[in-house]
């Protein structure tokens, strides 16, 4: 999870490298801790780190490290040759590796030869049958050749195993959506926040695919997931404020003529959200204060 | 960090002065022959000010408290990690040019 002083310090270390300030390295460390996809600046920075004989022996074991970083880095950028190369040296240094061999079968399938990418992902896991990763990495296979139903398949199969691997239900949920299918997405989901309670974008996309899925008590409970967004990021989230404005005015078109019992909580809930969003915007965007409170008023939710 | 040290440093100095006062005073009531019944106030208000010195010096010298709330605003969660066991490499990034210069050189 990537927090708000976190992505801050990536942000620095990003400006400050990229006008030469060093820390390159730092930056890297930065990246790989945090999982985010920044392959064309580690392939450019890691590749000028390896290139100086210097500063590569000073990393001492961490370069092998930084190897693998920058080949998946060239897979991803497809510099293959690159790729290759790191590859190369890694496979110089550690002969027997499964890790090497997944790298060299990733190689394989950046140059799109998909039969032969299977064919060594399926040996690797005949070798070792546990590898998470690589089963993954079919998964992965699967839909880069846009056979999304296939990777579903896979990907069920694999969570039968390893049910506690939030990653693949997360990436369950997004082929799910994908395909529009989202009473699945809805259930993986619901998996998510179980496995970790306290993160609020988990509430946020749950909120947001029972919004799409529509009907009064799916509304209902989006509601309630906008709200724990809100409570979860004390109310920095714009996604959701807008979610309770919208999940309000959903729920007054369906209840329009019916019995108006519970009438006052929620009409609280929506005019604190409204508030907040305008406070929000008056903050950082005066110049579109003016859209915000049409389309609060197209709403009917006013502050 | 100066100044909390010092007081630190100040802190523990008082506390050692009331135990040596204490030994002392326990040699002086053996010399007179009487029955401990417990410090004396000079050493009780050298105790308490040592506490309170002591205590805001180790909770100012180490740093700044971070806040462990998840909603506080340092922590609050903006971004879920790229999914990169998932990664999939066919994406319309290859029709971007293509670096030539870049190179393995060894």
């Amino acid at each position: 999870m990537v927090s708000k002083a976190e992505e801050a310090e990536l942000n620095r270390l990003e400006t400050q490298v990229d006008n030469g300030g060093g820390g390159a390295w730092d930056y890297l460390c930065l990246i790989r801790k945090l999982k985010v996809r920044r392959s064309h600046k580690v392939l450019n920075y890691g590749l000028s780190i390896l290139n100086d004989s210097r500063k590569r022996s000073g990393l001492g074991q961490e370069e092998w490290t930084l190897y693998e970083q920058v080949a998946i880095a060239a897979l991803d950028c497809q510099a293959i040759d690159v790729a290759k190369d790191c590859i190369k040296v890694l496979q110089k240094k550690f002969p027997q590796s499964k890790r090497v061999g997944r790298l060299e079968a990733m190689l394989l399938e950046a140059k799109g030869l998909w039969a032969e990418a299977e064919k060594a992902y399926a040996s690797l896991l005949e070798e070792n049958p546990c590898d998470q990763i690589v089963h993954k990495r079919r998964v992965a296979l699967a839909k880069a050749q846009g056979n999304i139903a296939g990777a579903i398949e896979w990907l069920n199969k694999y969570l039968e195993t390893f049910m506690a691997d939030h990653d693949a239900w997360r990436e369950l949920a997004e082929l799910y959506i994908s395909l529009q299918m989202y009473k699945q997405a809805v259930f993986c989901y619901e998996e998510l926040i179980l496995s970790q309670p306290t993160v609020p974008l988990f509430h946020l996309a749950y909120a947001d695919v029972l919004y799409t899925l529509g009907g009064l008590e799916n509304l209902q409970t989006a509601k309630k997931y906008y709200a724990s967004t809100i409570d979860l990021t004390g109310g920095k989230n714009t996604r959701a404020l807008f979610g309770i404005c919208l999940c309000t005015s959903a729920i007054a078109q369906l209840t329009r003529g019916r019995n108006k019992e519970d009438k006052e909580g929620p009409a609280e809930l929506q005019s604190l959200a409204a508030t907040a969003l305008e406070k929000d915007y008056k903050q950082r965007a005066p110049h579109k204060l003016s859209l915000l409170s049409s389309v609060l008023k197209g709403l009917k939710v006013s502050p | 960090m100066g100044v909390g040290f010092v007081v630190g440093v100040f802190g523990v100095l008082i506390l050692a002065h009331a135990a040596y006062s204490t030994i002392q005073y326990r040699s002086l009531l053996k010399i007179m022959q009487e029955e401990f019944s417990g410090p004396p106030f000079h050493v009780a208000v050298e105790l308490i000010l040592g506490l309170v010195l002591s205590m805001w010096a180790a909770l100012t010298v180490p740093g700044k408290f971070h806040s462990i709330n998840p909603e506080a605003e340092e922590n609050r969660i903006v971004s879920l990690p790229a999914n990169q066991d998932f990664m999939v490499f066919n994406h319309r990034g290859r029709l971007f040019p293509k670096q030539a210069d870049l190179k393995l050189k060894h």
